[in-house]
């Protein structure tokens, strides 16, 4: 059984179908990037595979469970599988680094503050940030705020973890440093679903790459195959304009 | 002036001083936190609780302060409730004060950004966790120049209890005005009295300022 079912997903707005019928599955381990013209809905999608935004219609699974977005418990246990990582870093300016990492697993799990703070240290020395934990998120660069925001979503253990657009406020200086912490985390054996403009990363990183457009799936496979042999006219147009 | 005359009033001044920095900051406090609960009350969705929010807004806003003194400690007896001069101006001073800083709070609220309460979320925080560990520390902070003109404001206003019997520094001047008719030396002495309040907590906020810009 897939990790993550996603059944003929729909998101309407203000009448406008953002997101029609998407069908995915998402295996154990499994890295896909998303990519797609911007407004193809691809934020969204992500968006309401955690419950930021509410869906219309059709179906989410995760581990058997699935999203009930009126049924706020349910909605706990299946964020908790998840993390998220959002183009805008949103971490929490008033408090350093290591508190960033180390708010929800304390207040949110209750955890030992000790065992947190071990973890906590040991996730930002993985990111690479041992020497800035105490800094607060305004004194760091935008590629290190995004790999303490890693970090940060690490820290609460997901089986998921959703990256909408991660390095694309960053300084282009700075993209390869996030993307390396990435590549890592999907080495490690994370299950991603990476929303990018990174082509680099969705070729060699992930295992399936999706196109976007118009709210549709409108073709999915390989990366080899939609980046070497993509089958629809639209694919290939896209392509041929972000590479 | 008669200099020995106002130096030999000046420790009763202060300690008349000490009635008004407790008004000031008692009432501060308890206006502070009746505006958090009004400014959340004026951001609700709900129109009954926004409408309650504003009406009280649209009240203490619209009434001279000296004017809800004067209706706590003088017209409420009539109705069986009879308030001490301290309680009477606590509570006018933080019923008026609330509705000004819950502007200010309403403000400092909406500017944080969507992205923190959905970082908080998607970290499985409460509503109740959010506002106090995210929003309302960094409103705090983002409302602390607006808070240091709020105090100093207060502290002024706190004159104004001196018509409901409460004796804080102005309230003891007029005392000893009237009784010595050395009106010049009590008034200028308040005056510097209050300049000095005024610039020490300016001061004080202004260090606070600094200290919490680190990030
Ligand atoms: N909160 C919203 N309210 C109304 N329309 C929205 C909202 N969020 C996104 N949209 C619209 O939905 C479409 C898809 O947006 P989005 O998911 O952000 O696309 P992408 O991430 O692929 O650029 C766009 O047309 C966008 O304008
Ligand atoms: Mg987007």
């Amino acid at each position: 059984m897939a990790m993550m079912e996603i059944n003929k997903l729909g998101k309407v707005f203000n009448s406008h179908k953002v997101l029609d019928d998407i069908d995915l599955n998402v295996e154990k381990g499994d890295v896909i990037a998303i990519i797609g013209p911007s407004g193809a809905g691809k934020s969204t999608f992500l968006r309401c595979l955690i419950d930021l935004e509410r869906r219309d219609s059709g179906s989410v699974n995760i581990d058997g469970i699935e999203l009930n977005p009126d049924d706020k418990k349910c909605v706990e246990k299946v964020q908790a599988k998840m993390g998220m990582v959002f183009q805008s870093f949103n971490l929490f300016p008033h408090m350093t680094v290591l508190k960033n990492v180390m708010i929800a697993p304390v207040r949110v799990k209750k955890a030992e503050k000790k065992e947190v703070e071990k973890k906590a240290r040991e996730l930002l020395k993985k990111v690479g940030l041992s020497d800035r934990v105490d800094y607060y998120p305004s004194q760091l660069s935008g590629g290190q705020q995004q790999r303490v925001a890693i970090a940060r979503a690490l820290a609460m253990n997901p089986e998921l973890m959703l990256f909408d657009e991660p390095t694309s406020a960053l300084d282009p200086e700075l993209v390869g440093e996030v993307l390396k912490v990435m590549k890592d985390l999907a080495d490690d054996g994370m299950t991603m679903v990476v929303v990018t403009h990174e082509m680099g990363f969705a070729r060699e990183v992930a295992n399936k790459v999706i196109f976007m457009e118009k709210g549709k799936i409108i073709e999915s496979g390989t990366p080899k195959e939609i980046f070497f042999a993509p089958k629809t006219e639209r694919t290939r147009e896209f392509l041929k304009k972000v590479i | 002036m008669n200099l020995g005359f106002t130096l030999s009033k000046i420790p009763i001044m202060f300690q008349a001083s000490l009635m008004t920095i407790e008004l000031t900051v008692v009432s501060l406090i308890a206006g502070t936190i009746l505006a958090i609960i009004i400014a959340f009350m004026r951001i609700s969705k709900r129109k009954i609780v926004n409408g309650i929010a504003k009406f009280y807004l649209w009240i203490f806003r619209g009434t001279p302060l000296i004017l809800q003194l004067f209706v706590l400690y003088y017209a409420l007896p009539s109705w069986g409730i009879t308030l001490t001069p301290f309680v009477a101006a606590v509570i006018g001073l933080s019923l008026n004060s609330a509705a000004y800083t819950a502007e200010i709070v309403r403000g400092g609220i909406i500017s944080i950004s969507k992205g923190q309460y959905e970082a908080a979320n998607v970290l499985g925080m409460s509503d109740v966790q959010t506002m106090f560990l995210i929003v309302l520390p960094q409103t705090l902070r983002n409302i602390l120049p607006a808070m240091g003109n709020q105090f100093i404001g207060m502290l002024k206003d706190t004159s104004l209890v001196s018509t409901i019997a409460m004796v804080e520094l102005m309230r003891e001047a007029q005392l000893i005005g009237s009784a010595t008719f050395k009106y010049t030396e009590v008034y200028i002495t308040a005056a510097l009295i209050y300049l000095l309040m005024t610039s020490i907590f300016s001061f004080i906020f202004n260090k606070l300022e600094t200290k919490l810009s680190v990030y």
